[in-house]
Formats: structure tokens, sequence, C-alpha cells
């Protein structure tokens, strides 16, 4: 109890929610570009958030990626264009809303059922991740290399129609990870002499470059293509939600629901959550037929399922140190950075930072209510910030924030490196989040698998000796097999879209 | 740009076999059955059987005389391929130069550069760019502490 009051304390100053006000109208904006995504903000906001105390720190990322997801529904019913990827599931159906007239109850939906939906997820992280972290600290090297592995193998699983390519993305992650110092012995690898190579592959410079670089580097061919804004005025969005509720309260149930479940599993994120409920809502509808006409049934179940799998994301990523989006994968860089390592023994040591972030996310998805109305109100103008003047600038907040990281040159030769190493395995079709996931978890897997070779003396059947090391390490493996039966039947495509890049 | 699965599982095997080349001469540690260049060592095998994988994928899914490497429609239009290029040449010599000029007339030159090229009319151009290039200054430099580099103006700054 203490531990709350202190953590309202943390958060009730006016400094602090100054800066989550000033981080959410910074998502709303990011959000509601085309082609800047949530993630992105993320990784343009960590250079900044590296000065901060880690409250503020934290909060400024809740907030922008909360406003982000909802503010990517905005172009996606006035351009047709997703605002971020976690929108992409369902612009059709919301642009084909606008064009019947509909735009009013379009932007209203998104956004309330939004708000409704990040609420859920919340609820799920308060719940879920304070039990889950007491079950957690009686782990041993064996539980945490086969966590890392299973989060791992679920991101190569989630992330990618092509299992091959998801796992040759994660051992590339995982191979540049290795450079530096390694985390058993102490010894340095890879790294041709060079003092910068010590410290390893910088992390949030590798993100900045993989996430942002790449993306703007796919924008700059198409900075002329800024779309038409559909010519609607927009009225009061608060009408008819209600009815909209009262009809379809089961799938705003069921699309946050699946989206508590796929924010949860490392490596999924917002845009996949999206796309399974999408298509979950179709598939179990009473009127399938109206999908593709402007029909709310689907856009409510995919919207209240993006912004819930943002926060149940963070649940595997407070309480194992394992992200569940790329998102989190970027604040658990963070959390290092501020010296309190993710894992059971936080919610101990530091309780009121775990409440902290719990009341900044309720208090982001309230904000979000007046802060997405206002975005709404103004997207006509937000839409039409020049895209040649907006890319260049973000490609110098890029390269001064991967500065800012390392204070040498040095940062910004990885973001450049990563980012171009990013853009072509979009290209190529290799899913960038099982690499990310890889640079992340590297160390932690490569530590705990060498500890548990040394203590099981090189035997494999010790990492099945203890029971919950043991029934990890069985899903593991069967989630393997699947994989490998999968990638021998011929392409099933249940889930379009599962390719595009990341949230 | 899309090049054949066949060719980057050729690269990545490759890539696998200078890690294990370099891993050779990571040392053994005497009593220590596991050394530093054991997990490379794993990595490196999935990668190459990956890149083996990925060759006889990209052999058996390729049409007959089809192109090793398909280029993007982007690619032929002039302006957009130097738009593209442009964006990574700024960054290379924003690295190299940096030190020397200092943020603040690199900066500008910078947003400059890419406004021209992208057609910004000149007059917003300038106007932009040097505002842009400040506010970024004195958000990192004066509000955050990131030592900018000063380069020519070290004198006055």
């Amino acid at each position: 109890m203490d531990a709350i009051i202190l953590a309202a304390s943390l958060i009730f100053d006016l400094k602090v929610v100054g800066v989550i006000v000033a981080a959410s109208a910074f998502g709303m904006f990011v959000g509601a570009m085309p082609g800047l995504t949530a993630t992105m903000a993320t990784a343009l906001l960590v250079p900044i958030t590296f000065f901060m105390d880690p409250v503020p720190a934290l909060g400024a990322i809740v907030a922008a990626t909360t406003m982000a997801i909802f503010a990517g529904d905005i172009p996606a019913a006035m351009l047709r264009i997703p605002g971020t990827p976690a929108s992409a599931a369902y612009t059709d159906e919301s642009y084909a809303m606008s064009k019947k007239g509909e735009l009013d109850l379009n932007m209203g939906v998104n956004l309330v059922f939004s708000v409704l939906g990040g609420l859920i997820g919340v609820a799920i992280l308060i719940l879920a991740a304070p039990a889950l972290a007491e079950a957690a600290i009686n782990f041993s090297s064996f539980e945490y290399f086969w966590l890392a592995l299973l989060g791992l193998t679920c991101a190569v699983f989630m992330s990618s129609e092509h299992p091959l390519k998801g796992i040759t993305a994660l051992l590339f992650g995982l191979s540049i990870n290795t450079i530096g110092i390694d985390p058993a012995a102490g010894f340095p690898r890879f790294t041709f002499g060079s003092v910068e190579l010590l410290q390893g592959i910088s992390f949030i410079p590798a993100m900045i470059g993989m996430f942002a670089l790449s993306e703007l580097l796919r924008g700059a061919v198409t900075v002329d293509h800024q779309g038409a804004v559909i010519a609607q005025k927009i009225g009061n969005i608060f009408t008819g939600i209600y009815a909209v509720f009262k009809k379809y309260w089961f799938n705003f149930l069921r699309g946050s629901t699946i989206g508590v479940v796929i924010g949860a599993l490392p490596g999924a994120g917002a845009d996949i959550a999206a796309w399974i409920s999408f298509a979950v809502s179709k598939r179990f509808s009473k009127t399938p037929e109206k999908f593709g006409t402007g029909h709310v049934e689907g856009i409510v179940d995919a919207t209240s399922a993006n912004n819930s799998a943002l926060g149940a994301a963070w649940i595997p990523a407070l309480v194992f140190g394992i992200p569940g989006d790329s998102i989190t994968a970027i604040v658990i860089g963070v959390l290092y950075m501020k010296g309190m390592n993710p894992g059971p023994t936080v919610f101990l040591q530091n309780p009121q930072f775990i409440y902290a972030v719990f009341l900044i996310f309720i208090l982001a998805n309230l904000l979000m209510l007046p802060l997405g109305w206002a975005a709404i109100k103004a997207s006509k103008q937000i839409l039409r910030v020049p895209r040649n003047m907006l890319l260049p600038i973000i490609l110098m907040f890029c390269v001064v924030g991967a500065y800012a990281m390392t204070n040498s040159p040095y940062g910004i030769i990885v973001m450049l490196v990563l980012g171009v190493i990013g853009w072509l395995m979009e290209e190529h079709g290799f899913p960038i989040a099982p690499a990310i996931l890889g640079l992340v978890l590297g160390e932690m897997l490569e530590q705990n698998f060498m500890t548990s070779m040394i203590k099981a003396d090189g035997s494999l059947l010790g990492f099945f000796e203890r029971p919950i090391a043991a029934c990890l390490g069985v899903a593991t493996v069967l989630i393997w097999a699947a994989m490998i039966w999968r990638s021998f039947r011929p392409k099933s495509g249940i889930i379009p879209g599962l390719d595009q890049p990341g949230t | 740009m899309r090049a054949n699965d066949a060719i980057c599982g050729l690269v990545l095997i490759l890539l696998a076999a200078v890690m294990i080349a370099l891993a050779a001469s990571l040392p053994e540690f005497p009593g220590q059955k596991y050394g530093p260049a054991l997990f490379p060592r794993i990595l490196a095998s999935g990668l190459i059987m990956c890149g083996g994988l990925l060759i006889w994928r990209g052999l058996a899914t390729r049409a007959p005389g089809s192109a090793w490497v398909a280029w993007a429609p982007w690619t032929s239009d002039r302006w957009r391929l130097g738009s593209f290029a442009l964006m990574l040449a700024m960054l290379l010599l924003y690295i190299v130069v940096s030190e020397t000029v200092g943020f603040i007339p690199l900066g500008v030159f910078f947003l400059l550069g890419l406004f021209l090229w992208f057609r910004v009319r000149p007059l917003s151009a300038v106007i932009v760019a040097v505002i842009a290039t400040l506010t970024i200054h004195w958000f990192f430099a004066t509000l955050l502490r990131v030592p900018l580099p000063r380069g020519w103006l070290n004198t006055i700054l």
C-alpha cells in the first residue's frame, strides 16, 4: 500500500504530468502521420528519456505509444493509409465507413474502444504481473534459459508466415549480439581491436536504425505521395457510441482478450493482435457479408485489441525481462539503463516503479479521450504537414538521438549500418522483430545457457530436471515441432499482412 | 530491390563461415569445457543450415530465366533513386565531418540539401532548415546537455 502511495506521489508531480502530456501530444502526431510508427516514436523518445528520472522516462514512453496506436486509426479512416501498422487490419473497413458518411461514428468508435481496450489491457497487467513475479522468484538459470528461448520461439512463430525467414532473422540478431565482451567468460569477441565495439552493438542506436531509419528510407522514395484527405466535416464523434457498445459489447470483450493474449506473447504486438481479432470477428460474425462495406463490427474487435495488446506486452517485459513486442523490447533497454533490471526482483526492490507504470497506463488511457478528441478535430491540419519537410527533420532527429546515446559518431555508424540492414531485410521478407529480440535477449540467453551447461556438465537432460524448466522446455520443443510441420505444408494464409513491418 | 532467396542464403553462409573462422581464434580456458567460442559456433551452424534451406528454396521456386535480383519500380526513376542515395550520403557526410564542421552549420546544410532535393520551395527550405537546426540544438545541447560537436562555431558558442 505504501508503495502505491509513493508511486502516486511520483506521478502527480507537475513536471511528470507535463512530460506525460507532452509525450502524449508527440505520440498522437507520430501515430497520425503515415509512415511513422509507434515503435519509431519510442525509439526517438529514448535518447530524450535517457536524461530523465525513471518515472517520467517510462511515463513518456507509455503515454506516447498509447496515443500513437489510437492515432493510427485517424489517417486510416481519412486517407485509407494506416498511421501505424496496428491499424492496417481495418483500414479498408474504416475508409469504407467514411465514404458512406459515417466518419464521425468511425472516429468515435475508434477512440472510445481504444480507451476501453487499453484499460482492459492495463487491468490484466495489474492482476497478472505481480502474481507471475511471485512464481518467477524461484527460477534458476535453467528456467530463464527456456523462458528466453520460448520468447524467441514465439517471436519467430508469430511474426512471419515463413518460419525459415523468421529463424534466420533471429539467428542474425543473436549473432550481432555476440559482438563485444562475452557474458560468461568476459572475453572480447569480434571486436577487431576496436574500443567502441567492446561495449557491444549499442542497443538504442541499433533500434533507431532498424525501426526509424529503415522506415525513412522507404518513405524517401515516396515523399511526394501526400494522399488526399477525405472532405467531410467532423461533427460530434460521440453520437451513437452507446448503441454500438450495447450491440457489440461481446466483440469488445473478445477483441480485448485476444489483444491481451497476443500482446503478452513475446514478439507479437498490437499489429498482429488487430489482424487476428479482425479475422476472428469476421469468422464468427452473424453478418460476415457486411464486412468490407464499412461495417463497424470488426472495427470494434480490432481497435480494442490493438490497444489492449499494448499494456499486456509489458507483462513478460516487467516480470521476466522478455519483451512482449518491439516497443517493450526498447523499454527493456531503458529499464536496464535506469538500473531497474526487469525481472521478479524489481517487484520486491522497487515496487513503487511498477505501480507507477500501472498508474501511468491508466492515466494515459484516460487522457486519450480528450487528447484523441482534439487530435480528431485537428486531423485535417495534422495530415497536411508536408512529408518532404518532415522526413529530413526526423532523419536529423535520429542522427542526434543516436549520437546522444554514445556521445560519439559511433552511435550514428551503428544506426546507419543497422538501418540499411533493416531496410534490406524488409525488402527480402525477413521480419525485423525476431532480429531485435535476438539482440535484446541474446545476452540473457547466452549467459543462462552457459551457466546451465556448466551446472549440468554438458548434459542436455539437466535442462529438463526441474519441473517448471521441464514444462517450458517441452513447450518450446513443441512449438518448434509445430513450426517445422507447418513449413512443410502448403501456405494457408489465414492471416493476411503478417509479413508487414512491425508496430 | 529483392534478390532471390538463394542469394540471401549464400550471403548468410559466407557470414557464418567468417564467424566460425573468427571464433576459432577465441581462447579455451583450462578446466572449463565451454568457452566464449561455443555460442557463436552454435549460431553460425544455425545460420548455415538456414542459408542452405534458403538456397534450396530459392532455386526450387525460381522461374527459369527470371532475374536473380528484382528491382522495385522506383529504382528506375532517377529522382527517387537520388532521394534514397542522398539520405545515405548525408548520413555518411555527417559521420565524417561533423566533428570538424560542427552541428549547427552541418545541420543547416543537411536539412537544406534534403529539402531542396525533395522540392520544398527555396525560401521555406532556408527558413525551416535554420529554425529546425537551432531548435534541435537548443533541445539536445542546452536542455539535455548532449555535447553536440561545436566545430567551426567553437569560439562563438
